[in-house]
């Protein structure tokens, strides 16, 4: 959930982004009032950092507006239980169900005949590998274990091992892109909002349904906003006209609600020079890279200059990488020398 | 490569013009006015095209100086030349209508396509500019000696520096530096954006650091006062039972002290009562202000509580332990957002990619210009060497070994020798200047070209005088290559039938 994040959201977003993770959060409460839900699961990383008490009051009061929906959740690695933490005796609703031990324990759910398994984190990172070591005891129908983490420094564990331990289904936090690692037993939800510009494509939550013939679930699309990295085509032939043409329409049509990274790609006119900063018509742009280069043959220019400095200049450089420091000043040193060029008389 | 046969289908004045050429030395004679440039325009235009300006300066462009004046839109002409032992007919249309190319290769009867290249691989990689900065010579377009000598200057440090004349090393890299410049002043905004970022953080943190020394401050008068009420909560009891009066020290204890004093006075005799009347005085009003000192301190404690709570000592201890508790409960929130204040600001630290892009590109360009000085340093070492050598000989013949050596040092400074004497080229007269000219472009043409270009000469020998002149022919002749001299004087054509060189006289 990442509540209290702010994260950049181009000129026009970044003020209201914060509250919009929080209205975001609202409208899954809305849905689980609605759809009647039996369980809500949050794997994790609620907060964004340490939770304030009044942000923990407002929590629960709405976890509390859906008395029917039985909540269960863990503290991950950005909302971690420190000394202070009011997470450590804060009296939740009676739906809410916290699991604060730092070993995998499990709370029981008798209405629905159900076992949740989880812990939560008291360091930033916990390198051990606590979710395999798991045994389930043998008190209830289903078993669901509330995990988070899954990289190397935050409770690593390999999916098969922990798919043998029998588990219903592994409700996955820690991640921020969904991802399903089996399909209907084990799966990242991924972050409700992205919360980095590096959290692209769409995000939401998992709905699943669990009785006596399996779990199945299934990724609804929730986010408001999503992140998107463009690569911008450009040619020869652009002017710094046609690019900011190019950029509104290529952002019209992808979603003028949605935030953007955008990458010029291609070969640009070398008499050209794009002001990057008047591009930003939505003002949801966070930021231009331009990669062109000009659009010079090198190898045609290295023919005809065989014997002078830009031959030398070019050959110089000879196998730079595309991408590399060395072609980069390979494509200036040329523009340098062919724009200052003599004027032929 | 010999050029053959030039037809100016109708070019400038010309129409239906053509002019054969052969090997060796073509003299091509005419009046002022006769089409000398128009003759020497058509062959580069042939072989490179002829592009037509845009708006304004489309009007005085090549393009349209030479623009046939009859039937305009028939703009054309052909150039057969030989290369590489094979026969060539280019054909051009110039107009705006019917513009195209071909190029035949006669000897293979086969149609070349010049739109994808193979023109250029015929003319061998030689281009507009280094054809007429090498093989195309006409007279140094300067008015004073000194500008002339500038300008011949001008024409070898750029070949000495960078083999090709056109090339402004320079000013190549006074434009790299001046990008340069730029990213640095990128990096430096990119930076300062983050300094201000950081210093809003640091702001609200230090806002809610002064928060919570406020309330520790008051938590701690809090905290005292709910001690000293524990303390007086016990002695409460025996405090209430004898009220305390209001006179700090009691009225009938000063009427004692005063007593006592006329007491002493009238009873003891003589010069002693006095001395000892001040003695108790004084004593007295040493217990008088010691008495007033003890009860200043009790009511400057009953004045702090009573600050505390506005409602004076009728606030209840219980409302001071609520409060007490309020304020450990505000501090402790003050307290994490505190600390998630100071965990975004390390964070803060993470999060420079795009510092990274200017860098690289800061980088590159400082790899750009240290390559440059690097590549021009070696070029201008090697080039010394031949193109001084090369130069050199030539001069030396021009001159019949007056000036026998041509020497540009480090400073790009140029000296002829003559009899072991240095001496600057600016201290040359034009004809000299001229000639070092024609040196420095025969040796560049020499070094630069592997093929025997033709060598175009449009009044380059205006200044020179007759001996000059007809060693230039000799080595012209000695030098093997096809040479197209452009003159409206007689005089090369009658040197050279004195020389006994055969040539090839054409009138225009």
């Amino acid at each position: 959930m990442h509540l209290g994040a702010s994260p950049d959201a181009g000129k026009k977003y970044s003020e209201k982004r914060k509250n919009e993770i929080w209205d975001s959060f609202r409208k899954v409460i809305e849905v689980c009032r609605r759809e009647e839900t039996d369980l809500l699961l949050i794997a994790g990383d609620l907060f964004h950092r340490q939770p304030l008490l009044r942000e923990l009051k407002e929590v629960d009061a709405m976890f509390g507006s859906i008395p029917h929906t039985q909540v269960v959740l863990v503290a991950g690695n950005h909302d971690y239980i420190k000394k202070q933490s009011y997470y450590r005796n804060y009296a939740w609703n009676q739906n809410v169900h916290m699991i604060l031990s730092d070993e995998v324990s499990c709370i029981q759910l008798p209405t629905m005949n159900l076992a949740v398994y989880g812990c939560s984190y008291y360091e930033k990172e916990n390198q051990e590998s606590l979710y395999e070591q798991i045994e389930l005891k043998d008190i209830c129908r289903y078993h669901i274990l509330l995990a988070h983490g899954g990289d190397a420094s935050h409770l690593p564990f390999r999916k098969t091992v922990v798919d043998e331990i029998g588990f219903d289904y592994v409700a996955l936090g820690h991640i921020h892109k969904p991802e399903v690692l089996i399909p209907n037993r084990m799966a990242y939800a991924g972050a409700l909002e992205p919360i980095d510009r590096n959290d692209i494509g769409a995000h939401g939550f998992v709905r699943g349904i669990l009785d006596p013939s399996g779990c199945r679930i299934s990724f609804v699309e929730h986010a408001e906003r999503e992140y998107v990295h463009l690569d911008v085509p450009v040619d020869e032939k652009m002017t710094g006209y046609d690019l900011h043409t190019r950029i509104d329409e290529l952002i019209g049509q992808r979603g003028v609600q949605n935030m953007y990274c955008l990458s010029l790609e291609g070969r640009r006119d070398p008499d050209v020079a794009f002001d990057l900063s008047q591009m930003d018509t939505f003002g949801n742009v966070l930021e231009i890279m331009d990669h062109t280069r000009p659009a010079y043959d090198y190898e045609k220019l290295l023919g005809r200059n065989q014997e002078n400095l830009l031959g030398r200049y070019i050959a110089s450089f000879e196998g730079a990488e595309a991408d590399s420091t060395e072609y980069a000043a390979l494509c200036e040193g040329v523009q340098a020398l062919l724009d200052t060029r003599r004027e032929q008389t | 490569m010999k050029l053959r046969e030039l037809k100016l289908k109708n070019f400038g004045k010309f129409h239906d013009k053509s002019i054969q050429l052969q090997d060796g030395i073509n003299v091509i004679c005419g009046e002022n006015e006769s089409g000398k440039t128009t003759m020497h325009t058509f062959i580069k235009a042939m072989l490179f095209g002829l592009e037509r300006g845009r708006g304004r300066a489309s009007a005085k462009d090549t393009f349209s100086r030479y623009e046939p004046w009859e039937y305009g839109n028939y703009y054309s002409g052909e150039l057969k030349f030989q290369s590489n032992e094979k026969d060539f007919c280019l054909q051009r249309n110039f107009d705006k209508y019917s513009k195209s190319v071909k190029l035949y290769c006669e000897t293979d009867g086969e149609e070349l396509s010049p739109e994808d290249g193979d023109l250029e691989m015929v003319l061998d990689g030689l281009t507009a500019s280094s054809y007429e900065n090498t093989l195309c010579i006409g007279q140094l377009h300067a008015a004073t000696n000194q500008a002339l000598a500038a300008e011949l200057k001008n024409y070898a440090t750029g070949y000495y520096m960078t083999g090709d004349s056109d090339i402004d090393v320079s000013a190549a890299r006074a434009e790299l530096f001046e990008k340069k410049k730029e990213a640095d002043r990128e990096a430096r905004e990119m930076l300062q954006r983050k300094e201000r970022k950081r210093e809003a953080l640091e702001q609200e943190a230090a806002h809610i650091w002064r928060d919570i020394h406020y309330m520790d401050s008051e938590l701690k008068e809090v905290e005292l006062e709910l001690q000293y009420r524990d303390v007086d909560e016990v002695e409460e009891e025996p405090a209430e039972e004898v009220p305390t009066s209001r006179w700090r020290v009691h009225p009938l204890e000063i009427v004692a002290i005063i007593g006592a004093c006329i007491l002493l006075l009238c009873v003891l005799p003589g010069p002693w009562n006095s001395l000892v009347t001040t003695v108790v005085i004084v004593l007295g009003i040493i217990y008088i202000w010691n008495r007033m000192k003890v009860g200043k301190r009790k009511a400057k404690t009953e004045e702090v509580a009573e600050e505390l709570d506005v409602g004076e000592e009728l606030i209840s201890t219980e409302k001071l332990r609520w409060k007490k508790e309020q304020l450990t409960n505000m501090r402790k929130e003050k307290q994490i957002e505190y600390e998630n204040l100071q965990e975004s600001l390390r964070e803060l630290d993470h999060m420079s990619m795009d510092y990274r892009e200017v860098d690289r590109k800061r980088e590159a360009l400082m790899l750009a210009i240290s390559r440059l000085d690097m590549l021009t340093s070696e070029m201008q070492k090697q080039m010394e060497q031949v193109l001084n050598r090369k130069a050199s000989a030539v001069m030396e013949k021009l001159t019949d070994g007056r000036y026998s050596r041509l020497v540009i040092n480090d400073s790009l400074h140029m000296h002829v020798w003559h009899e072991n004497q240095q001496i600057a080229v600016e201290q040359l007269s034009q004809g000299t200047l001229e000639q070092i000219y024609f040196a420095l472009r025969m040796a560049v043409a020499d070094l630069l070209y592997a093929e025997d270009y033709p060598i175009i000469l449009d009044d380059t020998f205006a200044y020179y005088d007759d001996t000059r002149l007809e060693r230039a022919m000799a080595w012209l002749a000695e030098s093997g290559r096809q040479v197209l001299l452009f003159t409206c004087h007689h005089r090369e054509g009658e040197l050279l039938k004195k020389m006994n060189i055969a040539y090839t006289d054409i009138r225009l």
